[in-house]
């Protein structure tokens, strides 16, 4: 097992978004080399002249990953190479392979070849951070992929996935579905920077609802879902009343689910989670399922928009340091009513989940995730 | 690749016609085939990659080379007296969590936190001897076992959490050191152009080499070697300079996590895990250069060069790690096949290789 933390984040994220690229392996659509499994069409086509330095031949750029298991960073550098021939960047990617005195190496590898950006994809603070802001003063462009640099590398750009945003998407909904003043359950682990962003907005939504935590537990192994449905399961027999349960990621909703199945009380309890897959999907519209809600964004979406977050950087447009890709909410009753089974037809159903909006410009050509 | 076919064809061109041209081409392949591997390998990247002929990218591969050449030292120092030392990895992935959390959670002075590290290192290597040499356990078991142990060991005193600056303990305060710059000039420090690491890879290659060819101790270590019984009979205390080489290669190995330490700038739980096999790669490939068909620092080093100029030239090029990976495979064959094939030497001295 390698660095626990940073180990369980990347596969807290690839969870998230696991399901969003599906396991689709036909060849993607088009004029790239890239190993995209999704098909893809270009939504808008550049409608302005590029500006500087856009306008004169490709623009170089490196992408240094620090990757980790899972079908997520495949379809982010999918996505990310889509976007990049669309505005015509040439590409150089470093992966570390989670191996992050690699990923120091490579940057300053990446630093002394003299492109003009570099995109840090994942990787630890206080390693990325002094050669980052080496970068910087070398007059490359950073933007960053889901580190925290705002304080150390302030002039570097801070993309993420909002998890305050896919949170309170979920629990808007559950405090709709429940209302307020009931007994809920709550499954999550704390030191894990995703889901410790989440849990913000948990302790928030139930101070304003007035919910009574009847309790809280989680933990992180190698088989999730099967000890947490353990988990979940004495805490069940420990509370009763409970009217929702909120476990804010898939692994932790899967083990609640079958947890809330094992005691029969799927008519009683509701199930909250975030992110979705193929396999969440299936249990989600399951009849009697009791996971009726949660809120995901597609990887390949993320990766296309970092590339044109650096595109605006590059163009002097890029004025705010942070970004955030917001989240998009998946209800049981959405899936149900357009009949989804997978993530191919989520993503059909779903356009938001192109953040076609999200860092564009009219220069740079979009693109939609089929 | 087809750099290497070129010398390969070099090598083998001469061996069928006649016998004794063929046992000079045999014997220049196996003295200096290596070398013009390397040398090829370095003129391919320079002139196809102009990103590789900078100087930035030739120290940042330096830095890469420091890592591995010093662990790869101490495994050669434990191939000397015939063992292998599985656990080296492993030590200096524990060194960086001891490293941290002298720093970082009791808030000590770098200079403490390397003492530590060091100290931590040769306690590993003496435990490594005692199962060795007093339990008599085969050195690949031993370390293999010490491998696995010391994975495990290093996670408990930090709850299997990476440790940094900031990291909540278990009584809910909040860790009160950090890395000191001191520590952290270590890997990012320079004299002039040239990084700490690089400079700090030269000289412990010297020393070694020194140690291993011109001082007593190093040549009874390369009779342990070869025949530990001979060494016995002739009244060597084997059981002793096999602990002492096995102490060298658990501080090597130390020392490199001091310096991944200070690279990664935070105790790293998962650093190291690759260092075991790239070690054991360069001090096998080490074995071949100029012939010497036996593990010697300057090999070992030259391995690591030619490993390092390989990984670099590979990603400048955009291959995936995977296809790094096959490279680096068949380097080592080719280094094989320089040492056990085509050398006409005895092997007298047998490196761990036919485990």
């Amino acid at each position: 097992m390698r660095n626990w933390k940073f180990g369980s984040v990347l596969m807290a994220t690839a969870m998230a978004a696991a399901a969003c690229g599906g396991s689709d392996a036909s060849s993607g659509g088009g004029d790239t080399d890239s190993e995209s499994g999704s098909d893809t069409t270009v939504a808008a086509a550049a409608g302005n002249d590029m500006p500087a330095p856009f306008d004169e031949g490709p623009v170089k750029i490196a992408i240094v990953q620090n990757s980790g298991a899972g079908d997520y960073f495949q379809q982010w550098t999918a996505g990310a190479n889509l976007q990049a021939d669309l505005i015509g960047f040439e590409v150089q990617i470093f992966d570390a392979q989670a191996d992050n005195a690699k990923q120091a190496t490579d940057m300053e590898t990446a630093i002394g070849l003299g492109v003009a950006g570099i995109i840090v994809d994942h990787g630890q603070t206080d390693t990325m951070c002094p050669l980052i802001n080496d970068a910087i003063e070398k007059g490359i462009k950073v933007v960053i992929y889901d580190i925290a640099i705002a304080e150390c590398a302030p002039d570097a750009v801070e993309t993420s996935q909002s998890d305050a945003d896919l949170a309170t998407l979920v629990l808007t909904q559950m405090a709709a579905d429940v209302g307020k003043d009931v007994s809920v359950g709550y499954v999550n682990v704390l030191g894990i920077a995703p889901l410790d962003r989440r849990h913000v907005i948990w302790d928030e939504m139930v101070t304003a609802n007035n919910w009574s935590q009847d309790f809280f537990v989680g933990e992180f192994t190698n088989s999730v879902a099967t000890d947490n449905a353990r988990l979940v399961d004495a805490a069940l027999r420990a509370n009763t009343g409970v009217s929702a349960i909120f476990a804010p990621y898939d692994e932790f909703t899967k083990g609640t689910v079958s947890a809330i199945e094992q005691s029969n009380l799927q008519d009683s309890i509701r199930a909250y989670g975030i992110d979705i897959s193929n396999a969440d999907i299936e249990i989600m519209t399951k009849d009697g399922s009791p996971w009726v809600a949660t809120a995901t964004t597609d990887p390949n979406a993320i990766g296309a928009g970092v590339v044109r977050t650096m595109a605006l950087e590059l163009a002097g447009e890029q004025d705010s340091r942070t970004v955030q890709f917001p989240g998009v909410l998946v209800t049981q009753d959405f899936l149900r009513e357009n009949s989804i089974t997978n993530m191919d037809d989520l993503r059909v159903s779903l356009p938001a989940l192109n953040l076609t909006d999200t860092s564009s410009a009219d220069w740079i050509p979009s693109l939609e995730f089929k | 690749m087809s750099t290497t076919a070129n010398t390969d064809t070099t090598g083998t061109k001469g061996l069928a016609p006649a016998a004794t041209r063929a046992f000079s081409a045999r014997e220049f392949a196996v003295r200096y085939g290596f070398i013009i591997v390397t040398i090829l390998f370095y003129a391919f990247f320079y002139w196809t990659e102009p990103a590789f002929r900078l100087e930035t990218t030739f120290f940042s591969m330096m830095k890469f080379t420091s890592v591995v050449a010093i662990t790869g030292l101490g495994i050669t120092t434990a191939m000397t007296v015939g063992g292998l030392d599985l656990s080296v990895g492993s030590t200096a992935g524990m060194s960086v969590t001891i490293s941290a959390m002298t720093m970082v959670i009791y808030a000590q002075s770098a200079p403490l936190a390397v003492g530590a590290v060091l100290v931590g290192g040769l306690l590993i290597g003496a435990m490594n001897a005692f199962l060795i040499v007093v339990l008599k356990i085969p050195d690949l078991l031993a370390t293999l076992a010490m491998m696995f142990s010391i994975q495990g060991l290093k996670l408990i005193p930090v709850d299997g959490q990476s440790v940094s600056s900031g990291l909540i303990l278990r009584d809910g305060t909040v860790a009160p050191g950090k890395f000191t710059e001191g520590f952290l000039k270590l890997d990012r420090g320079f004299v002039g152009p040239v990084p700490y690491p690089a400079i700090l890879m030269a000289i412990l290659t010297i020393v070694m080499w020194f140690f291993l060819t011109h001082t007593k101790w190093g040549r009874v270590m390369y009779a342990i070697g070869s025949n530990p019984e001979a060494a016995r009979l002739a009244g060597v205390k084997v059981g002793l300079y096999k602990a002492g080489a096995y102490m060298i290669s658990g501080v090597m190995a130390s020392i490199s996590g001091l310096i991944l330490s200070s690279r990664i700038g935070q105790g790293d739980i998962s650093a190291g895990a690759s260092l075991l096999l790239d070690g054991i790669a360069v001090a096998l490939i080490g074995t071949s250069v100029l012939g010497a068909n036996r593990p010697n620092a300057l090999g070992t080093a030259l391995g690591a060069v030619l490993m390092g100029i390989l990984i670099t030239g590979t990603t400048i090029r955009g291959y995936p790690f995977y296809l790094q990976d096959v490279v680096k495979g068949a380097v080592l064959l080719l280094a094989l096949v320089f040492s056990f094939t085509l050398s006409r030497k005895k092997h007298r001295h047998q490196p761990a290789v036919p485990m």
